[in-house]
């Protein structure tokens, strides 16, 4: 049951605001209070300018944070004005570790306002003979008690509405002491603590920064909700219901500016000494964000051996509603996958997810960055003199197609065009992240929510973060790329039922013309039915690009991830490739994340586990996305615990993550040609969840195509 | 050792027996069930099915050694151990081939695997015995206490079937007993009484009830056959609970999905 605040939420959010969205007048207006401040210091004024823009609080708010504010009537001369003037004071993007961060929560709710404020200042203090510090040290404190001034701001526009129609003076005035409280101390109770978190959450978004994680809900909260439900003061069901409240408003952002947030939340898995974190308050995550029913709270679960069956099974009925949330984690093979990289155990262990399924180190590096490495170009170029047949990038020449007379040989030229393409990858990226110079791009609000940017009075993106920044690398085809060289062993080199070079025609022509040839590519080994004459491209695809990629460095020195994940732009990417081995045809989608190919893993769910574990993902320390589609009726009582099952052989056996929606074929078909009668319908579609009739048809068929099983 | 003949092997099946299975379908069958939901096990020929809607075609039907078949269940050991699983031979009538029954069964008793004889129970005692010191449970069906029904519809020996079950029941065998319901067939109160004497005098003391469904619709198409139940609507939830109850009395009941 959601509560009635809650509901009426719901439906407030369908009304938009008036006027016209424009944070850059409200940035305009700080810069402009300290013409002659240095840059950074008048960075820090224009988010405190948007932070005390004028608060909105909802009928049904029982925690406050709206980015309604930021809505204003606004002339045509001052919004050209204010962009122009707000412009160089932006924030930096995804490519430039601007969003797609895990805030440090936990010291920031330990220490409260006050708490930080004197951390700052004895920062000062301490860096007194480094002006460079002491100034930017001063932006992360009109950032702060730009913040503390937002929640006085809430505490007065709650008491100024009690009475008015609509609302609840009780839960104003809930609000108002909340609000009040924590411009004085730490929180003490649970609702407290929320209150904070959400308003330090929607700040960020007020900035204009997107995907900014929630982190570990049920670890920084757990204090504040045993105490409260030890003293009577808090039921679970209450927690559940203020969460609701919570989650709900990370809609504001589709529901006003279109396009969904994805705020991951990460909840059980382990703590930093190892044992298991999971708790009550786990379970009252789990239950609202099920309970909400809205895409946005992009749910992980993180699953260890220690993980308690019930929580699983909670899980499962939270996934078999057909949200598609929680996305379930490997702990033990993230955990491993970091720790590759150096960090420290128990910082690996307290890693959560940004974005989609991004590991994160929480709280202690610089925001997230991540690309997309389409592999079958490559296969291109080895059988087009290094060109693309339609897009125009080009590869190595690695030789003509008539001097590739075996597999080795042609793995051997694969690989020589991978290296340089990730190389090339590399270099592109590193010279576009450092493009923008960080001394004009600080960031004084995130760097509070960064260990350890107070202590040494640098910025996240300069030196502050206690590791340096990390960038992914997302694989995309790896199924196509399996599929295709499992191909070309059977069909040309053991069958020979076809040479190599009527391959490359075959491929450069479309397959017309050649269709008893693609007929027999079509019949190879697939990947993911457990054969492994298919599967072990898969270890090798993983091994070798993981291992490459390993080889470089960020531009501050952190680590190349990689990603088994395409987020539906294997969907695109399958544009421009030409056909491949594997029988595909040009245009067609590229194989999703880390799944076989959809509709040919045809041996049933195990098979499919036991060949999509057989690449080492403990190299993969991005994450992984497998897609997998489970009839409705696999979630009821009786037959969830098989499905159970499957999940804990799946992850003892070293898989990395699993995502599955629920929802029958039958249904995903009749939305998408009855779309008015599936408003609600949300499914899972790569690292994230969404309404299914707002998505682009290519994308929808391809939810569909995955292969269903039982 | 002569090969066995195999429909299909259905890996992850969550709905013959308990924890994740996986199903050995044999081929053939000496029944004629016009509802049947595996109509390309009936016959001992492979059976080309031609699916409609992907017009993909599978051929159900092959010739394979005890060896071949406990190489490929054996792949899914871990899900069988994790989730208390196992393998459940099904058919068609398995018993038919009751010698390959027994040598896969003691195969797969041997790598310590549970194993489910899925069987409609028409079939000489002998056949029994040649398999049951290697299987764990059987799964008995019971398809109606009327014998001209059985008899003229369904091709079977009422008296054969009811006397194997009783034996069964008798010697201590683990038997799940389970009755498909089916409308025009014996979901009638009249027919359920009548189940309900036989099974109370053979002894038993729990029924399974799988409601009628259309599933099987896909397959005939197929086949390029005419389901007789195509426009049989499902069973309304109160006959089946109405069924249930009467059972009720006599024995522990539950209704498998």
């Amino acid at each position: 049951m959601i509560h009635p605040n809650t509901e009426l939420l719901k439906n407030e959010l369908c009304s938009p605001p008036v006027g016209s969205y424009a944070p850059h007048v409200f940035r305009a207006e700080g810069i402009r209070s300290h013409p002659n401040a240095p840059h950074g210091i008048r960075r820090a004024y224009s988010i405190a300018s948007l932070f005390t823009a004028k608060p909105y609080i909802y009928k049904g708010d029982r925690i406050v944070g709206s980015i309604r504010s930021l809505w204003t009537e606004v002339t045509e001369e001052e919004n050209r004005t204010a962009s122009e003037l707000a412009a160089p004071f932006s924030i930096r993007g995804f490519l430039h570790n601007g969003d797609h961060f895990a805030p440090d929560y936990t010291t920031f709710l330990t220490d409260g306002i006050p708490g930080t404020l004197s951390r700052i200042e004895a920062s000062m203090e301490a860096h007194g003979d480094q002006p460079d510090r002491v100034e930017f040290l001063e932006s992360c404190r009109i950032a702060l008690l730009a913040l503390r001034d937002r929640l006085t701001a809430y505490a007065e526009a709650a008491e100024a509405l009690i009475g008015a129609e609509g609302y609840h003076s009780e839960t104003l005035y809930e609000i108002k002491e909340n609000c009040l409280s924590l411009c004085k101390r730490p929180p003490v109770t649970f609702p407290e603590a929320l209150q904070l978190v959400w308003m330090i959450h929607n700040s960020f978004v007020c900035e204009g920064r997107y995907a900014m994680a929630l982190g570990r809900m049920d670890q920084y909260l757990y204090p504040y909700f045993a105490r409260d439900v030890e003293t009577g003061k808090l039921t679970e069901e209450e927690a559940t219901s203020l969460l609701e409240n919570v989650f709900i408003k990370i809609y504001e952002r589709r529901a006003y500016l279109g396009g969904d947030d994805v705020v991951n939340i990460a909840v059980g898995g382990v703590k930093p000494d190892g044992s298991d974190a999971t708790n009550r308050l786990s379970f009252c995550i789990l239950r609202a964000v099920g309970n909400i029913n809205l895409p946005g709270p992009n749910l992980s679960a993180r699953i260890a051996p220690t993980t308690p069956e019930d929580f699983l099974d909670e899980c499962l009925k939270v996934i078999g509603t057909g949200l598609g949330y929680p996305a379930l984690m490997n702990d033990e093979v993230n955990i491993a996958a970091l720790s590759r990289y150096g960090y420290a155990i128990e910082d690996a262990r307290n890693y959560s997810m940004v974005g989609c399924i991004e590991n994160f180190i929480t709280g202690m590096q610089p925001a997230w960055t991540d690309g997309r490495f389409d592999t079958p170009r490559f296969l291109e170029y080895v059988f087009n003199d290094g060109k693309g047949y339609f897009h125009p990038s080009a590869g190595l020449d690695t030789g003509s197609v008539s001097t590739i007379t075996s597999m080795g040989i042609l793995m051997e030229r694969l690989e020589t065009q991978l290296k340089a393409g990730v190389k090339e990858y590399v270099e592109g990226f590193n010279r576009a992240n450092t493009l923008p110079c960080p001394e004009q791009y600080t960031s004084p609000f995130l760097s509070l929510f960064c260990k350890d940017c107070i202590g040494r009075g640098l910025d996240i993106n300069m030196g502050g973060a206690v590791y340096p920044s990390v960038h992914g690398a997302a694989l995309m085809g790896v199924g196509t790329m399996c599929d295709s060289l499992a191909a070309i062993e059977q069909v040309i080199f053991t069958d020979m039922a076809a040479t190599v070079e009527e391959l490359a025609a075959a491929l450069k022509a479309n397959f017309e013309g050649h269709e008893p040839l693609q007929k027999a590519l079509l019949a190879a080994p697939k990947y993911g039915n457990n054969h492994d004459f298919a599967d072990k491209y898969a270890v090798w695809f993983v091994d070798f690009l993981s291992d490459e990629f390993m080889k470089y460095k960020t531009r501050d020195g952190g680590g190349y991830y990689t990603a088994m994940a395409a987020n539906v732009s294997n969907i695109y990417a399958g544009h421009t490739i030409g056909a491949t081995p594997d029988g595909r045809k040009a245009g067609e989608p590229l194989s999703d994340a880390a799944s076989p190919t959809y509709g040919r893993d045809t041996r049933g769910a195990t098979a499919t586990v036991l060949s999509v574990t057989k690449p080492d993902y403990t190299k993969v320390a991005c994450g992984t996305v497998i897609n997998q589609k489970y009839s409705p009726s696999m979630f009821s009582d009786g037959k969830r615990d098989k499905l159970r099952a499957l999940i804990r052989v799946y992850f003892g056996r070293g898989g990395q993550e699993m995502q599955i929606n629920a929802t029958s074929t039958e249904v995903l078909r009749d939305a998408m040609d009855h779309p008015e009668k599936y408003p609600d319908l949300v499914v899972r579609v790569s690292g994230f969840s969404a309404h299914y009739i707002t998505l682009a048809r290519d994308v929808q068929l391809d939810i569909l195509s995955r292969t269903q099983q039982e | 050792m002569s090969a066995l003949n195999v429909s299909d092997i259905q890996h992850f099946s969550v709905g013959d027996g308990p924890g994740i299975r996986t199903t050995v379908f044999f081929k053939g069958c000496n029944l004629r069930c016009p509802w049947c939901h595996n109509p390309e096990t009936i016959s001992r020929e492979p059976v080309a099915l031609t699916y409609l809607r992907t017009n993909k075609t599978i051929t159900y039907g092959r010739a394979v050694t005890v060896n071949e078949v406990v190489n490929e269940v054996m792949e899914d050991l871990d899900f069988y151990r994790q989730s208390g699983g196992g393998v459940t031979i099904s058919g068609g009538e398995p018993l038919l081939q009751a010698n390959g029954v027994a040598a896969l069964g003691k195969a797969l008793r041997e790598k310590g695997v549970s194993v489910i004889l899925d069987t409609a129970g028409c079939i000489p005692w002998s056949h029994f015995e040649a398999v049951l010191p290697f299987v764990d449970t059987v799964f008995f069906d019971w398809k109606t206490s009327d014998p001209v029904c059985m008899k003229e519809r369904i091709g079977g020996d009422l008296p054969l079937i009811k006397d194997n079950l009783t034996r069964l029941l008798r010697r201590g065998t683990d038997v799940h007993i389970r009755i498909p319901l089916i409308p025009g067939i014996n979901a009638d109160t009249a027919s359920v009484a009548a189940m309900a004497a036989d099974l109370r005098e053979a002894g038993a003391k729990t029924v399974a009830l799988l409601p009628f469904h259309r599933l099987a619709v896909g397959k005939y198409d197929a086949m390029g056959l005419v389901y007789p139940f195509r426009d049989t609507p499902p069973l309304p939830a109160d006959a089946v609970s109405r069924a249930a109850k009467m059972l009720a009395s006599d024995f522990t009941v539950s209704i498998e999905k």
